[in-house]
Parts: C-alpha cells; structure tokens; sequence
C-alpha cells in the first residue's frame, strides 16, 4: 500500500529538465571558458594518422575471420575440406574395413596433440594401436583413451568429455561395431550442441553414416589400391593404402568433392 | 628451548560438537554407552547449568535434565579430532606431535606440543603464534587453549590452568616459571594414586611445598619417579627436540547411530567428512588426493573402496561427486554401522595458463570426469595409451591420465613430424581365421572381418618372445595379405596354439 502511494507520488513529479551537453553548453558564471581537452585529443589523432598515413586500413564492418580447423596431416584431404576438420563442430568420417578412417583419425590425434592439445579418444571398438598412433606421431600422454564396452556407454563418455571442456579433439571410434538400432537424432543433436559450447571437434569413425543432419562435414574414405613392394615370387612388403576420401556432407562451403590420398607404412613413404 | 602446548581440555565433547553442529547451544553429554548404568563422561556447559554433573548415571542425568543430549563415545572421533589439533599447530610451526594421553581427570583432554622458538619473526611474539593457534584450532571448530613455556610440562600445566571453554592463551616468560607454578596445586601434575596419595599424606598441597622438599629425602621414600617430577617443574631436565611430522596421511572417521543401507544418506554423512576433512588440508596448505572410504558393515565385514581423484582439489562438490560414484559402482552387502576416509595430503596443483599453450581440461573437473568414466567404462579401461615394452604384437598399456604439461614440453618436441602414415587397428582378441597354403604361403583367408583369395601378400615375420614363462611365451610368424575383398590384414600363424589368427587390420 505504501508502496504504491510513493509511486504515485513520483509519478506525479515534474521531471526534472537536464542540462545542456556538448557545444552548446555553456561556462559558468566566473569561470574562464579554457580550451576543450577533447578538441585538443582530436588534433593529435589526426596528426598521428597523418604521420602512420598507408600502414593504417579502415576494417571492415563485416570482417571475415577464418574458423578454426584442425588439420589431419593429408593435404589432399585438408584441401577438400578446406583446410581441415571445422573446430567445435560435429563430423563423421566413414568407409569399410582399409579405407583409412583410422590413419585419418590418428593423423588428426597426432595433429592436435603436437600442437599442445589435449584429445581423448572414445574407443568403443577396442581397437586403438598405441605403437602404431606412437609411429603416426601422436603424443600419447595428451591422449585420453576410454574404452567403454557398448554403444550407450560410449555416447555417455562422449557427452561427459564435452561436458568436461578443455579437450580440442574428441574421436568416438565407432567402426566395427554393429549398431542395429541407430541412436536417436536428438542425442546427436546434444552432442553437436555440447561440442559447439565446448568449441571441442567431435569425430565419429564408422562404417556407415549415424549422425545424419547433426553433423557438420560427413567424408566418406573409399579404398583404391593396395601397393606392395617386389614381383611375384620375390620377397615383398606392405608399402602402404591408396584411398579416395569423397564429401557426402558439408554445411559451410565445398571446396570440392573427391581427392586422393596415400597412407605409407613407414613414415618415410608416406 | 621453547615450548607451546594447545590443549583441548574437553576432548569428549569437542569432537561430539565438531562432528554434529546441530548440538551447539543444547544441552549436552557424552556417556560411555547407551544403557541406563552408563556414566557420563564429559558434560556441555548448558547441561553443567542444569544439574548434570560428571561421572552420574544416564538415568539420573535424564532426571535432572530431560532434554538432554546424549551421545555416545566414540574413539574414532576422538582420533580424528586429536589430530585435527595436530593439524591446527602444525598450520603454525612446522614441529609438533601429539603429547601423550593423560590419566585420572586429565584423560579427557587432547594435547600438542609444538615448538615456538624463533616465531617471533612470523607472529611478532610469542603472544602473537599464541593468538594464532587459537585462531586455527578456533577455524577447525576446536575449543582449545594456549600456553608458551620453558618445557613440555610446564606449557602442558600452564594450559590446564586457563578456563575450559577454549580461545584462551598465555606466555610464560623465562624466569617466571617458579612463581607461576608455586601455588598451583599438586592434583595438576596427574601423578600415579600412590604418588598422589604419599605427597597427600605429607602435607604437600602446592608445587611450590613439593619443591621446597629434600630432594634426596623424597626420593628416597616416593622412589626416582618424584625426581623426574621435581626435575621438570625446576625446568633443569633437557627437553627432547621436537620433530617434524613425516606422514601426511589424514583419517576423518565416524560411528553411525543407526546403520544406514541408503546411499543418499551415507553420502550425507561422508559429506560431513569430507568437508571436515578438507578443512584440516586448508589448515595444512594441502590437497585431497586419492582417498579410500572404509565401510563398517553390520554383518561384521569391512568394504573398501578407492577413489581416484586426477588432480589434488580441495573441492567439497567434486570429492562428493566421486565418492558417490564410487559407492554405486558396487552395491553395499550389508548395512553400514562406521565409516572412515583417509587420504594422503597432496599438494594442490593450480592452472597455470599459458600465452602460448592451449588450456586442458581443469584439473579439479578432470578428476570427477575421470572418475565417471571408469564408472561407465570399468577399471583399467580408462587412462593414457602407453607403448608396451614388449614384443609381443597384442601389447599395450595404460597409465593414469595426467595434465601436468610440463612433463610433456620434451615429448611434444621430440614427436616424430611425418604425416599420413598407414594405421593398423587391433582386434581384441585376435580373430580367428582359415587358411589354404600353397608352398607355405596363404592363398585363400577366410574370417569375419576379411574373406577371399590372397592377392598379395608379405612376409612371414617371425616374432617370439616371453620364452623363460611357459604363460607368457609366444611364437608367431605374421603376414601382411591383401584379400579379393579389398581388406589388408595381417595374418598370423600361432606356433604354439597351431592356429591361423588375423590381430589387425590396416586401416
């Protein structure tokens, strides 16, 4: 009751007119009018843009600032892509058994943990190779490596590691393992919205798409060749895989659709 | 030598009221058990106030106080609770240890001694460490008094003097010991009955009338004991240094009134704990790092569990977090009657941000990420990949997932700097397949994962190992094959199982 008689009472009363601002404002009485201190600051920065004169540009109003990606250490791939896997965003790298998903994936670990990151790897499979990823070149002490038995376990640990942020990379290894009844969409919708608050890539490798429109870049790895070393008869080795990696999705910009890459079984081929 | 000694007079009650904080202000007491004969063993001022005195029945405290409070003793809490008044000095000077249990109407007081030389240059004075302690011991809900002398003994008689209700303090200057202790009475010194009896029936009734006696006279009727006696109120006896304490180890513990088979409120109680328990770590400039929690049962067994924690915190939220992930991940046999948690003091890891390096994960999130991750994925399945040293081709390794970058400055520089090189991917276990030779090389492979005539092939490779263990022994010759259906394998042939295998797929 109080309350609202004060407020009638102060909305009865006259506002109060503000003084005059700017140029138009006058000195007061007795003072002398000195020079205004902002008319002065004006003329040295425009004396000092003067001096620096070309080396300053006006910037844009709607200045482009690249997104961060990471590089998966392919440039053919990185090129397709545009210069690698988009930072924060959901993607899905797909094909079957020695298309190459898994260089791909440790050449990505291998990129971002050389960079200084922390990844995690969400190996549901069971079948993460710690000398190989030694030999691609992943610092294994920044990789965080879970290896849940089943897929709704696995989807948790992933969503647990978004939620725990500070990780640049995050790999569900999902290939091999039969999903029969595809996880519903609005749990990947929860991942690509945890991964974009976290700012970490969350990369699923598997032999089919699962993500569907969550996922930000779908590539699809194919394999060409086989390439061993040494004719009939004489003793040979493995050399390395030649794959095709081919866009089935990208939401921002396409820089192409198909390119080639070849994964060496030594280092020093590849 | 100077000597501080922090004394809690009423060691009973103060752990009572340290543990339940709803009992401050009521009245109060601590009895030896819960039968009606049991005897009251320490009483709160508020109950003082109403009759009920020391070492009467339950019954007739009951009678005189019917809202009365009664607890039970509990000898964990009183551990805990003495040394969490260890903790209180040692939050102060760096050499402190627990002064030896008294007897008589002295057994239920806790005392520290710890060394005050040369703290003036960090309190000031010696009036100034005093406040101090007070203020810590005050900080770890612990009423207790201070006092600075000469000795062990006389600081210890020194505070016995002060007032039971805590928060107060004196400095004994050198040389005013004797007048001090003059007329304090002879009961203080806690001597054994027959002792106490012999200097009763001589007439001794002060310190002072006991020094003033014979030595060798008294010695000779009381035995050596009064000459050590008369030697340490004279203050001539050569004090022991005081020494460091060298474990960290740390154990906040309760017996429960009522068993509980709930997780929720057991998880209550361990709260408590646990925030008891860091408390006594802030004291000591210290972290919670990997804790047990052992679990009393009612049917007599004990449970045991380990909580990992990735990075030493002093976060109530996250260390209530994980033990509660730990209890789930086992369901309890039995209803639990006591609990205790230990843990190592660690020391606090901060996030050191970096202009140059990205940030990882935060280290106090980490450990509860952590540690939900082993709750979904199982124990030993959730680490760091660690390169096995060891031939064998299904070799790996795991170690504890650590943040501490500048373990890994050197690793990251010394990375290998290829790119696209070949991956393999492990089957676990290794798949089993059917092979057709020709001259001792695979020509035809079929398995569930590749399947088809051999189109290339590579090798064999022979790789033993593990030959001084009949379990760990191992021989294989391995080949890389490229099938009709496109995968590249490779194979292997078991010497000792006689069996054809495929352990990985190039990828």
């Amino acid at each position: 009751m109080i309350d609202s008689e004060k407020k009638a009472k102060i909305g009865r009363v006259p506002p109060v007119p503000r003084p005059p601002t700017g140029p138009t404002r006058l000195p007061a009485k007795g003072r002398k009018s000195a020079p205004a201190p902002a008319q002065g600051r004006t003329q040295a920065i425009e004396a000092l843009l003067g001096e620096l004169g070309s080396q300053l540009r006006r910037g844009h109003q709607h200045a482009h600032c690249p997104a961060p990606t990471l590089p998966t250490g392919l440039p053919s791939i990185d090129a397709l892509v545009g210069g690698g896997l988009p930072g924060g965003k959901l993607c899905e790298i797909v094909g079957p058994a020695s298309s190459g998903r898994t260089s791909l994936g440790l050449g990505l670990l291998a990129q971002a943990t050389r960079a200084g990151e922390w990844v995690a790897l969400v190996d549901e499979a069971d079948a993460f190779d710690p000398a190989s990823a030694n030999t691609a070149g992943v610092v294994l002490p920044r990789v965080l490596w879970a290896r849940p038995p089943d897929t709704p376990r696995a989807l948790r640990c992933c969503q647990r590691l978004l939620d725990a942020g500070g990780f640049a990379l995050v790999i569900w290894d999902a290939a091999g393992r039969s999903h029969r009844q595809a996880l519903p969409a609005a749990n990947w919708q929860k991942l690509a919205r945890s991964a974009a608050s976290a700012g970490t890539s969350l990369v699923v490798l598997s032999e089919q798409r699962l993500a569907g429109h969550c996922s930000e870049l779908a590539l699809e790895l194919k394999r060409a060749r086989a390439h061993f070393t040494g004719s009939a008869g004489a003793p040979s080795l493995l050399e390395g895989l030649e794959v095709v990696a081919a866009i089935l999705r990208q939401r921002s910009g396409s820089h192409g659709t198909s390119a080639s890459a070849r994964l060496g079984r030594h280092p020093t081929t590849a | 030598m100077r000597v501080g000694c922090l004394l809690l007079p009423d060691l009973p009650l103060a752990a009572e009221l340290r543990a339940h904080r709803e009992l401050v202000g009521l009245p109060c007491a601590v009895a030896t058990g819960q039968d009606a004969r049991a005897e009251l063993i320490s009483v709160s001022p508020e109950a003082l106030r109403q009759g009920v005195r020391r070492g009467i029945g339950v019954s007739h405290a009951r009678m005189l106080c019917s809202d009365l409070q009664l607890r039970v003793a509990s000898p964990a809490l009183w551990q805990a609770t003495r040394e969490a008044l260890l903790d209180a000095a040692l939050a102060c000077t760096p050499r402190a240890e627990l002064a030896p249990e008294a007897s008589g109407f002295f057994a239920v007081e806790a005392a520290v001694h710890l060394d005050a030389s040369g703290s003036e240059r960090l309190f000031h004075s010696e009036a100034g460490l005093a406040s101090a302690l007070c203020a810590r011991a005050e900080a770890l809900e612990l009423p207790a008094n201070v006092a600075i002398a000469c000795s062990r003994d006389v600081s210890r008689l020194v505070a016995r003097q002060l007032p039971r209700s805590g928060g107060h303090s004196r400095v004994l200057r050198p040389g005013e010991e004797g007048g001090f202790l003059a007329p304090l009475p002879v009961d203080l010194l806690d001597a054994e009955d027959t002792l106490a009896q012999a200097l009763t029936r001589f007439g001794v009734q002060t310190l002072s009338d006991l020094l003033a006696l014979p030595t060798q006279s008294l010695a000779t009727r009381l035995g050596p004991e009064i000459l050590e006696w008369m030697e340490r109120l004279r203050g001539t006896r050569e004090e022991v240094p005081l020494a460091s304490p060298v474990d960290h180890r740390l154990v906040e513990a309760i017996d429960l009134d009522f068993a509980l088979d709930r997780l929720q409120p057991l998880l209550f109680v361990i709260q408590g704990l646990l925030s008891r328990l860091l408390a006594r770590l802030e004291a000591r400039q210290l972290g919670c790092g990997e804790f047990s929690i052992t679990l009393d049962l009612a049917d007599g067994e004990r449970d045991t569990r380990r909580v990992g924690v990735a990075a030493p915190t002093r976060d109530l939220r996250v260390l209530v977090g994980l033990a509660g992930r730990a209890l789930e991940a086992h369901s309890l046999r039995a209803p639990v009657e006591a609990l205790r948690i230990e843990t190592e003091g660690s020391r606090v890891g901060f996030d050191q941000l970096d202009l140059f390096r990205p940030a990882g994960p935060a280290p106090a999130l980490l450990g509860e990420t952590l540690a939900a991750l082993e709750n979904l994925c199982g124990d030993q399945r959730v680490g760091s990949p660690v390169v096995a040293d060891t031939h064998h081709p299904d070799a790996f390794d795991m170690q504890a997932f650590r943040t501490h970058s500048t373990e890994l400055a050197g690793e990251v520089r010394d990375a290998p700097t290829s790119a696209g090189p070949l991956a393999s991917r492990a089957l676990r276990p290794p798949v089993p397949a059917r092979v057709r030779l020709r001259g001792h090389r695979p020509i035809w492979v079929a398995s569930s994962v590749i399947q088809g005539d051999v189109l290339h092939c590579a090798g064999p490779w022979r790789t033993t190992g593990g030959w001084w263990s009949p379990e760990e022994r191992f021989a294989f010759d391995c080949y890389d094959v490229q099938t009709s259906d496109g995968g590249v394998a490779r194979l292997r042939f078991d010497h000792l199982r006689r069996c054809w295998q495929i352990d990985a797929l190039y990828d």
